[in-house]
């Protein structure tokens, strides 16, 4: 994702909304979290596919 | 105790502040209220003839009166309140329509009123979360529309550029609760018939937890968090993330209730599937919130606003854990028509949303009074009250579900099964009452920190411009 000039974020730049003095990281996603990302989606395929109709 | 904060300036003045504080007094009445309900419902459980030759305080009355008070009054008068506090401080302009904010704060409180005192004298609409008659839903109607249009018309006219992520909760929340409210109270109740009417009240009622209570809650919690951890919020894209998976799987999860039903079988298997995936946006938000955390666990002990968010923020993940996984056939099976169920919804309406709209009065209550905290050791007490109450029943609950199913499952009388409870109901009632004195003494806390809190007073060597923040929030 790009930045208002142009250039990729930096996972430690700091945004911060003024009105409300909240300050926000770019932040990335930890591995950990697309692990489990991926193998959700891999779950949802198989289970959509065996249990689209009861086989009784 | 930590030295008195200043912040860089007064953001508040944008805020209506007679609106919100009464708001959130009211919310204070309801999180009380609702939940004493429950303890008499609970007292039920273990002596089924208390107060039952009492027509309007039987339980299939006051059941509805219990959990419509929990989510219309203690939770969404607080969302209210609490919206007219962010909204403003976020887009740095003042609430679009400010007067029809006294109109919403009315219409919301009669509305909410002379629905609860209709449903004991027997006046429902047997919906399941939509027993509301129809008087009062014109009412609650007329509020969610015109603070739907505040929220937008202030939302339009901001003067921050960017939108935060509790925007962007906070208007989808309201923009679908308007159209689901008007279907489960308008529509539902009076078309649809047999098993159409049970699936589409499948949405419905699922509408409520997953696209009303869910997204405003959160909206609160990525609010209040990096504010009480004064950290930046731990990832901008984890928020995105959270936000498009939870718009993206909720709307399918509703006929997760109707398993094994005649609902045709490739609905069920798309609900269940939804209800797993959500695994995604909630251990998301979580990362999320704890990785805001890290580096100032301080805070923690210091602000009972990051004490009651952390605490909601485990119980959150608990409980929707729980919730994704009872969808799967198998588990359902053993847990469907037990108290697994009801473990669930109270880890997630009370364990988490109840304990984050609190975590926010904490924070903007004495602010917008210009009073320090009325009393620590009672904030204190209404937390470890609340956490010690709650845990022993989410424990308490769960094992009773788990009990119940498996004993239906290995073919025990349904009496039998019933009979093996009592023990586990009385720990219930006790818990209840623990949660319930602990609310009722963190809600008298809050009423007598606008009443008779001291004020709040800036350390002498503030600089200029600066205003104080005041202490415990």
């Amino acid at each position: 994702m790009e930045n208002e000039e142009g250039h990729d974020h930096d996972p430690s730049e700091i945004t911060r909304y003024e009105p409300s003095g909240i300050d926000e990281r770019h932040g990335a996603v930890p591995a950990w979290l697309t692990a489990v990302y991926v193998a959700l989606v891999i779950w949802m395929v198989y289970y959509l596919i065996r249990f689209w109709t009861d086989k009784g | 105790m930590s030295a008195p904060a200043v912040a860089p300036e007064d953001r508040d003045d944008l805020v209506d502040r007679e609106v919100v504080l009464r708001f959130l007094l009211s919310a204070a009445f309801w999180l009380v209220f609702a939940p004493t309900i429950g303890v008499i419902l609970s007292i039920k459980f273990n002596y089924y003839d208390f107060l039952g030759d009492i027509r309007w305080l039987t339980w299939g009355r006051l059941r509805p009166v219990h959990v419509m008070g929990v989510v219309f009054g203690a939770f969404s008068t607080a969302i209210l309140g609490l919206t007219y506090y962010m909204v403003p401080r976020l887009c740095g302009v003042r609430m679009y329509r400010e007067e029809w904010s006294r109109f919403v704060l009315w219409f919301w409180n009669i509305g909410l009123t002379a629905a609860l005192i209709s449903l004991p004298l027997g006046y429902n609409l047997g919906i399941e979360a939509g027993e509301f008659p129809i008087w009062a839903n014109v009412l609650i109607e007329l509020a969610l529309i015109l603070v739907t249009i505040q929220v937008l018309g202030t939302i339009f006219r901001r003067r921050e550029p960017r939108i935060y992520v509790t925007l962007w909760y906070l208007t989808a929340a309201y923009i679908w609760t308007v159209f689901n409210y008007a279907f489960g109270h308008f529509i539902l109740p009076y078309s649809m018939p047999g098993i159409n009417n049970a699936a589409m009240h499948g949405l419905y009622i699922h509408y409520i937890v997953g696209l009303w209570i869910t997204p405003a809650g959160l909206a609160v919690i990525y609010y209040f968090l990096p504010l009480s951890a004064r950290r930046p919020l731990y990832s901008h894209k984890l928020s995105l993330i959270g936000f498009w998976s939870l718009a993206f799987f909720y709307p399918f999860v509703g006929t997760h209730h109707y398993i094994y039903s005649p609902i045709p079988y490739w609905t069920q298997t798309i609900a269940i599937v939804a209800s797993m995936m959500l695994i995604i946006p909630v251990w998301t938000v979580i990362q999320n919130f704890y990785g805001t955390m890290v580096g100032n666990w301080k805070r923690f002990q210091e602000s009972y606003t990051a004490k009651f968010l952390v605490v909601g923020a485990f119980y959150y993940l608990l409980g929707c854990f729980q919730g994704s996984t009872e969808a799967l056939r198998g588990v359902q099976r053993l847990t469907h028509f037990t108290d697994f169920v009801i473990a669930h919804s109270h880890l997630t309406v009370f364990g988490t949303f109840i304990l984050w709209v609190t975590a926010g009065m904490y924070f903007v209550i004495p602010r917008l009074s210009g009073h320090e905290l009325y009393s620590r050791r009672l904030a204190q007490w209404h937390y470890w009250l609340t956490v010690a109450g709650f845990s022993v029943m989410a424990v308490v609950l769960t094992v009773q579900g788990l009990i119940q199913g498996t004993m239906l499952q290995v073919g025990a009388d349904f009496v039998d099964s019933m009979a093996a409870m009592k023990p586990y109901w009385l720990a219930r009632t006790l818990a209840g009452v623990t949660m319930d004195i602990g609310a009722m003494v963190g809600m008298w806390n809050l009423y007598m920190t606008v009443v008779r809190g001291r004020r709040i007073e800036a350390p002498a060597n503030a600089p200029v411009g600066t205003v104080a923040e005041p202490q415990w929030t």
